[in-house]
């Protein structure tokens, strides 16, 4: 049994790394641009360059510059750098979008187009030399060291400084279009020497592009960032995802396993009624009604709940529940006991949109295992026996009729996390399944990211257990 | 009879076998019913409710706004609705057309109606693919074909010689109307109208289009999938089987709404046709996990292991030999998949992720929420559950039928 539950866990890892390799391809290969909310529409207007530079500081941090899968940036040459630069200053013909398109690759391109761009420093046209200095200032600069550690030590205090000293004098490099020569001359010639200085920095030997080419990637920054269970911080809020996460924990999982729970202890009872009344009157309005409320979408139940006991409906009385939520404004002033009243109080309808669909599919599966396991010689023998009915079915019968219903536990789990995303939608309760709807649609890749993973990890548990539990229910299965 | 005398043998196919035992069952029956009423309804939508009358006579002559409108981009947005459009054009030729060749061929071709139908089929669903790219793309698409929509209503109430013949319920499910905003049912609008005037029936009516095609399309491509995947991995076992079976597992582990809803958000243009291959690309599982364990059931019988000496190629005993023999369970699995499916779209677009230029009934039905009005609660409602319901059923009764131990 342990030597099962064992590899049964190892077994979870593969499982677990395809699940994330699934997910990582799917954001990252979709259209549209993370954070586009706040930076990308400034990218749209002209940016002014304090701007540029935070964006470009925010897609370094979180790794939106690099490449997705391998970076060949080091076989980057000066031609293609010169096109982008004069792409983006509007060297020849481009159009708006065009430009912006450059202007965001020459800024991602990072330390790999500087030693292009020191080199676009001599060439005749003077708009790209202008152009490359703007680039330069941008590309030059070093990215902090774990900006976002929230107790710091102070090595990396004083690395950080010395990294923003030297940030600080590059910005300085820098004229405007309409200086004087001699000035224009002056920066690049400062620039020049600061190159001379800090090439070392932009050179790679062959372990070093190859290290680049597999490690400088969005994908091994992922992995890299799985490994130190780091799910960074929400795009939108600035605030870390996994402290967030947990605190909305709570939400989702009294929810789902509540719902889960109250299903089972409803179902078992109803599908055994409705299995020993086979054939009655009672079983088949059973049956009928389990049938409707399978049938019956939630989010509609949900929504005309809300109308008549909350909010809409002529008539006050039955007006009695509130609209949505978890608990009422002024609950903390509360006792305890006050407080777990008044959070029933709230859960009672959200929990009877969430039990009653699983409720239908486990009452039918009990009904139609028990039937089965009634029919088996075994049960004869135990009637034949003399033993009573309630024994004959209590402890004879049920314990394999139990089986079918283990099983769709770990179907319905994913399914009930599913689930919840409309019923905390509608009744409002800020879980998980609200969070990522939200997510989603403000593109906040490390939240859907951290929230899919998450909810994964929960499902392979749940798997887990069954398989357990099986073996607790019937000696027969035997693991080795 | 024959020469010794035995009794001869009634051949009974295995279908009219299933078939016979469906129509016991009462419910089912109920359900086969109310899927043909709903394909009825689907198809002739615009003859029950639309804005174009079907002719209008006026001091510039006689005209029919119906039949033009029929195929224009602008009275129907949706290439689906175009494509039921084009059915109910066709569809009425095609029985015309088979009526006349029975009565000239007789029972020569009702031998082949299996065929037949098979044939109308393809061709339907090729006109139905040859539809999809001109949804995708914008209004500008060539495929469109338009000309500028007038409102027939306000021009007969305007000119007295004037002389129209409208469906019964003439309004249109994409017409706004600020005025009428949130009017509850009446007999102009005979289920009221939402937030921004357009008309409920209307909606719900062309609604069921949606819905039928998101259940039949998603399915169709799910199975496919499934089929595919499940038949390798029962049939070559070994690494395949391994791999494929991981695969499988790894899909079973995501909570599968929260996929969809992710692949249907990152879309920026989402259209119906994204939704349902989303679907169908989410959804398979099940279906590879059902057709696996009936090949390595039957790969080893004594028919497949007859086709292998025969030297026949993998591929036909895969998919001539085993396939149908597999096939039973897969078509309960899709009945019951074409009433998740359709519960699924609808609460995509319940929450906003759905298709905005189609009416679908999720999205009534969160407009319901947000204004907070019966009418638009109970319709859109009401017609998911009835849909699922009859699918349900059908579902029900065909698992029955097929399942030898119930059959007496």
């Amino acid at each position: 049994m342990k030597a099962y539950a064992l590899r049964r866990l190892l077994l979870m890892i593969p499982t677990f790394l395809g699940i994330s390799l699934i997910l990582f391809l799917i954001l990252n290969l979709a259209p549209g641009r993370p954070g586009a909310q706040q930076s990308g529409d400034l990218s749209q207007s002209m940016r002014g360059e304090v701007t540029a530079e935070s964006y470009k500081i925010f897609r370094e941090q979180f790794h939106l510059d690099k490449p997705i899968l391998f970076n060949t940036r080091f076989t980057l040459t000066a031609a293609e750098v010169r096109a982008q630069v004069a792409a983006a200053s509007g060297v020849g013909t481009t159009t708006a979008a065009e430009r912006v398109h450059a202007q965001e690759a020459l800024e991602d391109l990072g330390g790999a187009a500087v030693p292009f761009l020191v080199g676009l420093l001599d060439d005749p046209e003077p708009k790209l030399r202008d152009a490359a200095t703007y680039f330069l200032r941008i590309d030059a600069v070093r990215p902090l060291e774990d900006p976002f550690d929230s107790h710091p030590s102070a090595s990396l205090r004083s690395r950080n400084l010395a990294i923003d000293a030297e940030n600080a004098e590059l910005r300085t490099l820098r004229y405007v279009s309409d200086a004087p020569e001699a000035t224009k001359l002056a920066v690049i010639a400062r620039w020049k020497s600061w190159y001379v200085a800090h090439h070392a920095r932009f050179e790679h030997d062959a372990l070093g592009k190859l290290s680049m080419f597999f490690l400088d990637t969005r994908f091994a920054a992922y992995w890299r960032n799985l490994a130190h269970l780091d799910f960074g911080v929400s795009l939108i809020s600035r605030e870390p995802v996994v402290p967030t996460l947990v605190s909305k924990l709570k939400y989702s999982l009294t929810l789902s396993v509540g719902s889960l729970v109250l299903a089972y202890l409803i179902a078992i009872p109803l599908g055994v009624f409705s299995a020993v009344k086979k054939g009655t009157r009672a079983d088949r309005v059973v049956t009928l009604g389990l049938f409707m409320l399978y049938s019956l979408p939630n989010f509609f139940v949900a929504t005309i709940l809300l109308y008549f006991f909350s909010t809409g409906s002529e008539w006050q009385s039955l007006r009695s529940f509130p609209t949505g939520g978890w608990s009422s404004t002024g609950a903390a002033e509360l006792t305890t006991l006050g407080q777990w009243r008044d959070i029933a109080w709230h859960l009672v309808l959200p929990m009877g949109c969430m039990t009653y669909n699983s409720l239908a599919a486990l009452s039918r599966y009990m009904r139609s295992g028990l039937l089965e396991v009634i029919q088996a010689d075994y049960v004869r023998t135990a009637r034949a026996k003399g033993l009573s009915e309630g024994v004959v079915i209590g402890k004879h019968a049920l314990r394999n009729g139990l089986l079918p219903i283990l099983t769709l536990l770990a179907g319905l789990l994913p399914s009930i996390l599913g689930g919840s995303v409309i019923i905390e939608y509608i009744f409002g309760i800020q879980g998980l399944g609200l969070w990522v709807v939200d997510s989603i649609n403000q593109r906040d890749y490390n939240v859907i990211l951290a929230i899919e993973l998450f909810t994964t990890v929960l499902v392979l548990i749940g798997l887990l257990l069954t398989d357990l539990s099986y073996a607790l229910v019937d000696p027969r299965i035997r693991y080795e | 009879m024959n020469a010794e005398g035995a009794p001869a043998v009634r051949r009974v196919s295995y279908f009219s076998l299933v078939w016979r035992e469906l129509r016991r069952d009462r419910l089912a029956v109920f359900g086969i019913w109310a899927v043909v009423v709903l394909l009825v309804l689907a198809v002739g939508a615009p003859l029950v409710s639309s804005n174009q009358p079907f002719w209008f006579h006026d001091a510039r002559g006689w005209s029919s706004p119906w039949l033009v409108g029929l195929f224009d981009r602008l009275v129907f947005e949706s290439s689906v609705d175009i494509f039921y459009n084009l059915l109910l054009v066709l569809l009425p030729l095609f029985l015309l057309a088979y009526a006349a060749a029975r009565r000239f061929f007789g029972g020569r071709l009702v031998r082949r109606r299996g065929r037949l139908v098979a044939g109308c089929a393809v061709v339907f669903s090729l006109q139905f693919l040859a539809l999809t790219p001109a949804t995708i793309g914008g209004v500008e698409n060539p495929l469109h074909y338009s000309h500028p929509v007038q409102n027939y209503r306000a021009k007969l109430a305007a000119d007295p010689h004037a002389s129209a013949l409208f469906p019964l319920h003439h309004y249109g499910y994409r017409e706004t109307n600020p005025v009428e905003s949130l009017s509850p049912p009446s007999a102009e609008h005979w289920l009221g109208t939402d937030q921004e005037g357009r008309d409920v029936f209307a909606r719900m009516l062309y609604g069921t289009r949606i819905s039928l095609s998101i259940g039949v399309v998603a399915v169709a491509l799910y199975i496919f999938i499934g089929v595919v995947v499940g038949a390798l991995a029962g049939y070559f076992g070994g690494w395949v089987d391994t791999l494929l079976s991981r695969l499988v597992e790894v899909m079973i582990c995501f909570p599968t709404f929260f996929l969809i809803l992710t692949l249907a958000a990152l879309i920026r243009e989402r259209s119906i046709f994204h939704v349902m291959v989303i679907i169908g690309i989410t959804s398979w599982t099940g279906v590879a996990r059902l057709v696996r364990a009936e090949f390595l059931k039957h790969k080893g019988l004594e028919y497949a292991q007859a086709a292998r000496a025969l030297g026949i190629p993998a591929r036909r005993i895969i998919f001539s030999h085993i396939l149908p023999n597999a096939s039973a369970p897969v078509l309960v699995s899709a009945t019951f998949g074409i009433a998740s499916s359709i519960l699924v779209e609808s609460s995509l677009s319940f929450l906003g992720i759905g298709d905005p230029n189609v009416a679908s009934w999720g999205e009534t039905l969160n407009a319901g929420r947000t204004d907070q009005r019966l009418w638009l609660i109970l319709a859109p409602g009401f017609a998911i559950f009835f849909v699922v319901t009859v699918f349900n059923l059908v579902g029900e009764g065909l698992r029955d039928a097929l399942d030898p131990k119930l059959r007496k």
